[in-house]
């Protein structure tokens, strides 16, 4: 009934030049904000339907969990961890002050393109790069090619790089599951190990010439270590992870038969 | 139509059927002539939402639960190591403002004589007051920085705090480690002594040995193919221009995420 009177009217007298009653206050016509946002289509609605199910979800999540004794996925940034790490913090600032008051930097000689020294290094945190770009040894010469190599020792170290990066970064999407201890998963403990005692290694190959060791041996070395660090860190976390089951169930090696 | 408005909720009929007190009387009516002025109940939500902060109580952490404090105090530092390269880039951001001050990129001929960044960098270090202690905070906290990020990738990795819902967050720690070494080369060239130059040499072939677009970066980056005083000027646009607004950004994404989604739970 009503709908039919304002139906009628808005037709006779909305105008588009805005006289007659012009703006019409909200009436059961007006849509809700609910009603407008179920009446969108594609994508818009999708969300809104996406967003609604989440939201029922995390509320069906809250209901049942009991609180007190449920597990917990992280720890909250504020106020727990910055409280404790702006303490430490200020230690730390302290600590780069009286470093740089202490250790003030060398300045070298100035740029001389017509002499070249005869030790040129990188910062050191870019020794394992620097290292990674003398592998040459490994680029692969193809016989069919005859004897030509595939590409040049340099591209082949930037490259080496790049794969070392983009191993880096799959890491996450190999290994996931909620494990956080070492110790929980031997092999990951492992293969972290080899890296950090390879990138140590190829650090020690990029400065070669300084090393007083036989530079083939110092080559072999560079990748056999860090396999055997794997295998020791392997090993120990295993042993390690042996104890941990043993504790956890000791308890039941002691059941006794009852008399 | 009247222009006395009408009373929807009616507080005096209200107040009339509730047999109250003179105290209460008197206090209710106050306080509904004070929130009709001020509209005390939005302030109120604020205050009660502030007491239900401040009392939170948190949830048992996974350390409370097993009893775990010792071990994770012993281990804490290691936890603090993002804070810790955070600070250290502040520490640098200052120190480097304050350098740009004083010094100007200026190759010259790199014929062993000395250039105009050499010179700058020589009137900082022997000259000006407590200008050694600038560059020398200025160095010492990148150099910590650049320690503190390979420790904290460290950590990440072997308490696997890069995994599930935190790959994303991984990833933006690559790109920021990258960015902070770019950053670490580009401020390692621009004293334009020795060892920069030919930091700067190996820099140039490293480019132009990556495939099929070698050149076109060893152009943009060195501006050229030898080094030369575009070279010197390009580095120190990167340095002080283009990574400090790309890394700032990154980090307040990368700290933003961190922040949404919690510490990884130690244990």
């Amino acid at each position: 009934m009503t709908e039919d009177t304002t139906d009628a009217d808005t037709d006779e007298d909305v105008r588009t030049d805005g006289s007659g009653p012009g703006i019409v206050p909200p009436d059961d016509e007006t849509p809700t904000w609910g009603e407008r946002k179920t009446r969108r289509e594609g994508l818009a609605r999708l969300t809104y339907e996406y967003f609604e199910r989440a939201r029922s979800e995390d509320q069906e999540l809250r209901q049942e969990s009991s609180y007190v004794e449920r597990d917990v996925l992280a720890f909250p940034t504020w106020p727990h961890e910055m409280i404790r790490n702006l303490a430490l913090v200020s230690f730390f600032v302290g600590m780069i002050i009286f470093l740089s008051a202490a250790l003030p930097p060398h300045i070298g000689p100035p740029a001389d393109s017509s002499s070249t020294p005869a030790v040129i290094l990188p910062d050191w945190y870019l020794y394992w790069s620097f290292g990674l770009l003398k592998l040459g040894p490994l680029n692969p010469d193809i016989s069919l090619l005859g004897g030509q190599k595939l590409m040049a020792d340099r591209t082949y170290g930037v490259l080496a790089n790049l794969v070392v990066v983009g191993f880096v970064a799959i890491v996450p999407f190999l290994n996931k599951g909620s494990a956080r201890r070492p110790v929980e998963q031997p092999f990951w403990g492992a293969v972290g190990m080899s890296g950090v005692v390879f990138a140590f290694t190829v650090a020690v190959l990029s400065v070669k010439n300084l090393v007083p060791m036989d530079s083939h041996l110092l080559f072999d070395l560079t990748f056999l270590l860090p396999v055997v660090s794997a295998c020791l860190t392997y090993a120990v976390l295993r042993s390690m992870r042996e104890g941990y089951m043993f504790n956890l169930n000791r308890r039941y090696y002691r059941l006794r038969p009852p008399k | 139509m009247s222009l006395k408005r009408k009373d929807d909720y009616d507080h005096a009929g209200w107040m009339k059927e509730r047999e109250l007190t003179a105290i209460e009387r008197i206090y209710l009516t106050t306080l509904m002539w004070l929130d009709k002025r001020f509209r005390i109940v939005d302030y109120l939500e604020i205050l009660e939402n502030m007491y239900y902060k401040v009392n939170f109580q948190m949830p048992k952490s996974h350390t409370e639960q097993y009893n775990l404090d010792n071990k994770f105090w012993y281990w804490y530092p290691l936890y603090a190591l993002g804070s810790f390269s955070t600070i250290a880039y502040i520490v640098a951001a200052i120190s480097g403002a304050l350098l740009g001050f004083y010094y100007a990129p200026g190759a010259g001929a790199s014929n062993g004589e000395p250039a105009l960044a050499y010179n700058t960098i020589t009137f900082i270090m022997t000259d000006l007051n407590l200008g050694f202690f600038l560059r020398s905070l200025h160095r010492w906290s990148a150099q910590v920085m650049v320690a503190a990020v390979f420790l904290h990738m460290l950590r990440v990795y072997f308490t696997g705090a890069y995994k599930e819902p935190r790959e994303l967050n991984w990833l933006i720690g690559i790109a920021l480690i990258s960015l902070t070494m770019v950053f670490g080369y580009t401020g390692y060239l621009l004293p334009w002594d020795q060892l920069a130059f030919w930091a700067g040499q190996i820099g140039v072939e490293m480019s132009l040995s990556i495939p099929l677009i070698g050149e076109w970066v060893a152009q943009l980056l060195f501006g050229g193919f030898t080094l030369s005083q575009s070279t010197v000027q390009r580095m120190y646009i990167i340095h002080v221009f283009i990574l400090p607004f790309v890394v700032t950004g990154v980090i307040a994404l990368h700290i933003g995420i961190v922040w949404m989604q919690g510490i990884a739970e130690p244990h």
